[in-house]
């Protein structure tokens, strides 16, 4: 794991933060996604009531949770999922890195019906970021979610 | 982090469920558990303490939508209380917001109901 801020202290916006985890099962995985984000948090002193990183950290546990359910990583064994996040310039960029099954035509899932019990984490995530990429190259998956903080 | 569950009956016969920790996708079967136990006997009113809850993704909220089919099936109620800055912003991005009214605190939901 690395992490950094810029080290100009009149600066009060996020300049420059990194963060980068191997996420080895789904509740370890989410523990480090949120904790990436409240470091994030702590260290930009932005309030726990802030929309743009409440909805930041929202798209990611959504777009997260499934890519480690969907590399099979409830607590056993199996590829890793490379995990970063960055910010520069006010602006968040995470990814994911999977060797796990492609995603096949799930980018465009509408929002479902107030009663449905699931289907909702994509478009949330799509709702809420500035850019939510995905591309499959060889054998990787790579998600890319870009929110303007 | 695992979520936990407390649970208490008030005198006038309304369940309360306090979650504490991520209602998400680790967490949502605990809730579901715990809800499902609280329907077993009869006419259920349920109130979910939202307080302790730090964080809700999609499974989260489908936990409780779940949780309100399940108590209007068996002519009973759910009501939602003091939901975080998070959980507020998610009701309203899926609208959820207009099938769970959600009440400030756990008193102002037990209020008439």
């Amino acid at each position: 794991m690395k992490r950094s801020l810029a080290s100009d202290p009149d600066r009060l916006d996020v300049q420059a933060f990194e963060f980068h985890a191997t996420l080895t099962g789904l509740d370890d995985g989410l523990d480090t996604l949120h904790r990436s984000v409240e470091l994030l948090r702590t260290q930009t002193g932005k309030p726990s009531d802030d929309r743009n990183l409440i909805l930041f950290e929202t798209a990611l546990a959504e777009i997260g949770s499934n890519v480690l359910i969907y590399t099979g990583k409830h607590g056993t064994s199996g590829p890793p999922v490379e995990y970063d996040l960055r910010v520069e310039a006010n602006t968040a960029t995470a990814s994911f890195t999977d060797k796990g099954p492609p995603i096949h035509n799930q980018l465009t899932r509408a929002m479902p019906a107030a009663t449905s019990e699931a289907g909702r984490g994509l478009a949330i995530a799509r709702k809420v970021l500035d850019e939510l990429g995905y591309k499959r190259e060889g054998e990787v998956n790579t998600w890319r979610l870009v929110k303007r903080l | 982090m695992s979520l936990d569950v407390l649970s208490r009956q008030t005198d006038a016969g309304v369940t309360v469920l306090a979650p504490s920790g991520r209602l998400d996708v680790a967490g949502a079967p605990m809730l579901k558990e715990a809800i499902g136990e609280a329907v077993k006997n009869g006419q259920p009113r349920l109130v979910i303490d939202m307080e302790g809850v730090s964080f809700v993704d999609s499974t989260g909220l489908g936990s409780v939508i779940a949780a309100l089919k399940l108590v209007r099936s068996s002519k009973g109620d759910l009501r939602l209380a003091a939901p975080n800055q998070q959980v507020r912003v998610v009701l309203e991005l899926t609208t959820l917001d207009r099938v769970f009214p959600y009440f400030a605190t756990v008193d102002e939901a037990l209020s008439g109901f």
